[in-house]
């Protein structure tokens, strides 16, 4: 198995390009990770990096007979950096580590995962599957829903309350369409999906045809249309908070009476404004789940 | 479906021709990041740029699942093309092997702008020119 040196440095974010530019000689690019980030507690998506905290620039060079030279060069290089006005940068540290087949090694970390009678099977493993028991396959990818958040597991824990399962049933903000899968192996006949992001639209697709189940939903891109062409009696919208008050008339609009919302995505400290919007839409709470900082409701249309 | 970020991360890798070698596997790796998708959704977006080392920044998500954006190429790479020098300079104090003019630094820095952290054009600037003297490359009026 092929070793590596692994080479790393602090850098000022002034210094990152030119860092960047001294290990690019080594010739395989670098990777770049703030220390720190910002976040918006007001918004759970607004992070960003602080540039004031410092980054590390990491490469790595084979560990083999050239690799003295490569370090001796980099290291020079970069202690003439301090001379051309850029912000510090750190000394630069060497590890040597072993290739144990990054291209498979990053499959370690994930396991089937059970929530009430659903099983989430990444595609490279097996998984005995008991009576009562509904498996869903799913690699996780480049849409959210790979069923490790508290959020995608609450909807999913809420999903299982829903008895008899009508149908369709709605997801508004389909993701990787966990929730639209896992309804429909739980007795839904049919799913429409939709989600603002193209990559989500077409994973759902591709999720829907590796469990067999493409021909009963529709995956469509954009928003929650105004006027529903026909309503459901379960709606499921795992979004933000702000997104969630924002649609709360719309996700009204196309459940029925009596019918279901499942809501998600909700950061504890915004659980009542989101709860405030969705009682003034025509819902009340049934039912709620609390997972670290996430909330998950179950409301009733009246 | 909404996304909760974890954390931001970026990878400098060969237009078209990403690889599970360093710098991405190891750098997705440790996030438990699917590599594979990874690879081929940049080496998909990036193929017109055949040459370049096109930096990505990667936003992953609370549960794993991950986003990217390509960003411009490395201010080093748009140095060189400016100068015209193949490469940088191994002793950048003493020897120099090409210059840029201000405005060519401002056309890089406005270039660059976004994914420096820059205060402004001219903090930019300041950044541009440090990387190119780093390389042995003079700015000139």
């Amino acid at each position: 198995m092929a070793r590596w040196l692994e080479l790393t440095v602090e850098a000022n974010v002034e210094a990152v390009e030119a860092v960047s530019e001294i290990f690019g000689r080594l010739g395989r690019g670098a990777a770049v990770r703030p220390t720190r980030l910002i976040r918006d507690p007001r918004d759970e998506l607004a992070v960003r990096e602080d540039p004031s905290a410092p980054y590390l620039v990491t490469a790595h060079v084979p560990d083999d007979g050239d690799s003295a030279a490569a370090l001796e060069a980099t290291e020079r290089a970069l202690w003439h950096l301090q001379a051309f006005g850029l912000g510090p940068v750190g000394a630069l540290h060497v590890s040597s580590v072993e290739d144990s087949g990054w291209e498979a090694a990053w499959k370690a970390g994930y396991t089937p995962q059970r929530i009430g009678r659903v099983v989430i099977v990444p595609s490279w493993l097996d998984e005995p599957i008991a009576d009562g028991e509904v498996e869903l396959r799913l690699d996780p990818g480049m849409a959210f829903g790979t069923g490790l958040h508290p959020t995608t597991r609450g909807c999913l824990a809420l999903l299982q309350r829903v008895d008899p399962m009508p149908s369709p049933i709605l997801d508004v903000g389909c993701g990787s369409g966990i929730l639209a899968l896992a309804a429909l192996r739980l007795g839904a006949r049919r799913a429409i999906c939709y989600d603002t992001d193209p990559l989500a639209v077409a994973t759902t697709g591709a999720n829907a045809a590796a469990n067999a189940l493409a021909d009963r939903l529709e995956a469509r891109r954009g928003t929650l249309p105004a006027v529903p062409a026909e309503r459901v009696r379960l709606v499921m919208a795992n979004l933000v908070a702000a997104v969630l008050v924002e649609l709360a008339e719309r996700l009204a609009v196309h459940c029925r009476r009596g019918g279901t919302l499942i809501a998600s995505g909700i950061i504890a400290e915004r659980g009542e404004e989101v709860g405030s919007a969705l009682r003034a839409a025509g819902f009340v709470e049934r039912d709620r789940l609390e997972d670290g900082d996430w909330l998950t409701l179950g409301l009733e249309r009246t | 479906m909404a996304k909760k970020i974890r954390t931001i991360l970026k990878v400098q890798a060969p237009a078209g021709k990403a690889t599970a070698a360093p710098p991405v596997g190891p750098a997705l790796g440790q996030h438990g990041i699917n590599i594979m998708e990874f690879i081929k959704a940049f080496n998909e977006r990036t193929a017109s740029q055949a040459g370049y080392v096109v930096p990505a920044e990667i936003t992953v998500f609370e549960d794993r699942s991950f986003s990217f954006v390509t960003k411009a190429p490395l201010a080093a790479a748009l140095l060189k093309r400016a100068a015209g020098v193949e490469a940088g300079s191994a002793q950048p104090n003493r020897e120099k092997v090409g210059r840029v003019t201000q405005a060519q630094l401002r056309e890089i820095a406005e270039t660059k702008m976004a994914d420096l952290n820059a205060n402004d054009v001219d903090h930019a600037m300041r950044i541009i020119a440090g990387t190119a003297r780093s390389m042995g490359i003079e700015v000139v009026a």
